[in-house]
């Protein structure tokens, strides 16, 4: 028993010391792509006031103000809250909403982090931009319930509201739907600036980048190990890939889509919805039609491998956004880990090289994994950025 | 009681009424699967409406185990056409060829129920030739059964050694490029091929060159298939349905209605009759 004690003592102080694993060149590439972070700013085309700062301060004021929803009740700072990674920290927004069973809303509230770098947005993907997207919860009878209406009606009866859309807009005295469309960008243009900070798996990369063997050290070892399989035999980086370890795209990991309606077929609905939105790139509210976003929502087709497709999802800060997966139906990482370790091949269909393999993971490679996805975290904190009144500054 | 019945009827009226329009395309959906927890998560009358709302002709179905595919056939004999799968649960895909207790199964459904076919089964290159896969085909012989292989083209080449007069049903096309497909359907006429799970057939409702060309070369040996692999799936079928029509819109009117379900009638509905 002595004997155990001091050895695991002495495991744990060779971990605590640091070392660095003989990693490959190709795993040293691979790492290297998930990096440098931060990139610079995302910006989208297709909304005029993207980085703008007025409108950004706007935005965030939007994106927490009650009055939006008629009932006064609902923001969009309810569900996507800073506190909690931008997440509800349920498994479906049921509890925030007071609606459960067959008219629950049936996904999990993903966070905002980095959603900026993205293209399409909500499980499914329905949606190719942030501010087309923000309609749906706007207009949702089970989210914030609220109209084109409602929103222009609160807008101009509000002096500060209505002075910020003045400075950002110009008078507001357009149709409401015309507002409502300028609203949603202002609120876009603030999701945007949700950039994560830098993790102790970003110190790492840029260490083993410039050569720094000792700074590389400090990443503990099983963060490392898990490392290596997360870019070698477990085939992650082929779907969470690059620096916000996400491809951007949808994929099929076996997890089951029923809802008590018949079956939430994510992509496959995403993609029919995204071509009868004319809020689309392709619609005439668009800033900027003719950019490379367009032809992207031009040339998606539906194909039968979209049906049960899921968005997939980027992994920084992922240790902060449970519960995990479209439906929240995973309560911790290492649950996802276990899914990825145990993974049922009947579920998945996938002919020639096969990406997904149950991994059968012991549960010390599980654990590193898990390490691994832990040190993904930042330790930044949301700072609002909304600067003093607008109503009470002279404004021309 | 009174009211159930008061209620069936009702929806019995209602049925053709719900039924789709007489000139949508029919469709023969020659790779469905109803296996058990399909069949535990899917009510029977929920399954049979979803094949009828997608206005299929036919259904070529199979199951893991057979039971799904019987209670199915039962409950809609006109559109099931049911084949037996020599699985018992999900999950034997890799290790039933070398199962011999896969072989008493097969036997003992062939001795109560009548099918199509023996599939859909996976069956890659050797082990085409290791003996539970050829006792399979043994039976198969034995019955007058078509053979519904997932296969690559070396072990469909096998199944054919081993049973020249053997007729299958390619799964998949065995996702081979179409230049492969021709030239395996050349080699044998007795080959026929789905496009389950395919998407390079087609794009945004426009049938690929090469395709084509396999499609105009044999107007006669193609189906379409959904493959309900996941009960999830199941509610796929509709759409598939659609999705396929969608595309086939873009061949000749004849070569469509070949693909759509002429071929799985005169090809997979025949071999059953001949069965019965
Ligand atoms: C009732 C809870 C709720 C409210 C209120 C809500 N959201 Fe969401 N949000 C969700 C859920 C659930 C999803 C996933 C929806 C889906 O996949 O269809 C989501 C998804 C998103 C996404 C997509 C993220 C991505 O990367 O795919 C964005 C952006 C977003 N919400 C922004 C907003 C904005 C802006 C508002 C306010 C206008 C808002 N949400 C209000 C629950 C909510
Ligand atoms: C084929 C593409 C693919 C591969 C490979 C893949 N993933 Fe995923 N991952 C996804 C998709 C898609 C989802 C979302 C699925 C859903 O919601 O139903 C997901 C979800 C996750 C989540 C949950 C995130 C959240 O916010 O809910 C984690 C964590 C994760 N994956 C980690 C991994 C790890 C670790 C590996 C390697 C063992 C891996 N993934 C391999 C596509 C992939
Ligand atoms: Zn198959």
């Amino acid at each position: 028993m002595r004997l155990i004690a001091l050895l695991a003592a002495a495991l744990l102080a060779h971990d605590a010391a640091g070392g660095l694993l003989d990693f490959t060149a190709a795993e040293l590439r691979a790492i290297e792509r998930h990096g440098p972070w931060p990139p610079p700013a995302p910006r989208d085309p297709s909304n005029r006031v993207s980085g703008n700062a007025e409108a950004i301060a706007f935005g965030e004021l939007l994106f927490f103000d009650t009055r939006l929803s008629p009932n006064g009740a609902m923001s969009c700072g309810r569900c996507h809250q800073p506190g909690r990674a931008w997440t509800d920290g349920r498994r479906t927004p049921g509890g925030v909403i007071g609606a459960t069973g067959r008219d629950a809303l049936t996904r999990n509230t993903p966070t905002l982090w980095n959603a900026g770098f993205g293209r399409w947005f909500g499980w499914g993907g329905g949606s190719d931009t942030i501010w087309s997207f923000s309609l749906r919860p706007i207009r949702h009878p089970l989210e914030m319930g609220s109209s084109a209406a409602h929103m222009a009606r609160t807008l101009r009866a509000d002096p500060e509201l209505a002075c910020r859309y003045r400075r950002v807009f110009g008078e507001a005295g357009k149709p409401d739907e015309a507002l409502l469309v300028d609203v949603v960008k202002a609120i876009a243009a603030f999701v945007e600036t949700l950039v994560s900070a830098r993790s102790p798996f970003d110190e790492f990369r840029d260490a083993l980048a410039r050569g720094d063997r000792d700074a590389a050290a400090r990443y503990p070892l099983a963060a490392q190990r898990g490392l290596r399989r997360f870019v070698g035999e477990g085939n992650c980086s082929v779907c969470h890939f690059g620096p916000a370890f996400s491809n951007g795209e949808f994929g099929d990991i076996g997890v089951p889509f029923f809802v008590p309606s018949g079956v939430d077929s994510g992509r496959y609905a995403g993609i029919q919805r995204l071509r009868a939105d004319p809020h689309n790139l392709l619609g005439r509210f668009n800033d900027r039609p003719g950019d490379a976003g367009a032809a992207r929502t031009r040339h998606v087709q539906l194909q039968p491998r979209n049906f049960g497709e899921f968005k997939v999802p980027g992994l920084r800060n992922v240790a902060k956004t449970a519960p995990y997966m479209h439906d929240g139906s995973l309560a911790t990482l290492s649950d996802v880990v276990k899914h990825y370790s145990e993974l049922d091949e009947n579920r998945l269909h996938t002919e020639g090289e096969r990406i997904l393999r149950p991994l059968r993971l012991s549960p010390q490679a599980s654990a590193d994994l898990v390490a691994f996805l832990e040190s993904l975290s930042d330790t930044g904190r949301y700072v609002s950025g909304a600067p003093s009144r607008c109503a009470s500054r002279r404004v021309q | 009681m009174r009211l159930l019945t008061v209620l069936l009827t009702m929806g019995l009226a209602l049925a053709p009424a719900a039924a789709p329009a007489a000139a949508e395309l029919p469709i023969f959906d020659a790779h469905v699967h109803f296996s058990h927890d399909a069949a535990d998560q899917i009510a029977l009358s929920d399954a049979v409406a979803i094949l009828r709302k997608a206005g299929l002709k036919g259904a070529l179905v199979s199951s893991s185990d057979d039971a799904g595919t019987q209670k199915l056939y039962e409950a809609a004999p006109d559109i099931v056409v049911p084949e037996l799968r020599p699985y018992r649960r999900r999950g034997e895909i890799g290790s039933w060829v070398r199962d011999a207790t896969v072989i008493d199964y097969l036997e003992a459904r062939l001795k109560r129920y009548q099918y199509a076919a023996i599939g859909e089964f996976h069956l890659y290159g050797a082990d085409a030739d290791l003996p539970v896969p050829r006792r399979m085909v043994e039976l198969a012989k034995q019955h007058d059964l078509m053979l519904h292989a997932h296969s690559d083209a070396d072990a469909v080449e096998r199944l054919f050694a081993q049973w020249p007069q053997a007729r299958i049903l390619w799964a998949h096309s065995g996702f081979d490029q179409p230049q492969k497909v021709r030239a395996m359907l050349r080699k044998h006429t007795n080959l026929w091929a789905d496009l389950a799970f395919r998407t390079d057939q087609a794009s945004g409702g426009k049938v690929d060159a090469e395709w084509r060309k396999a499609f105009e070369e044999f107007p006669d040996r193609f189906m379409v298939g959904t493959d309900t692999f996941t009960p999830e799936r199941w509610y796929f079928i509709g759409e598939h349905a659609d999705w396929s029509r969608e595309w086939l819109k873009d061949l000749p009117p004849a070569l469509a209605e070949r693909i759509a379900w002429k071929n799985g009638e005169d090809v997979i509905r025949a071999a059953f009759a001949r069965r019965r």
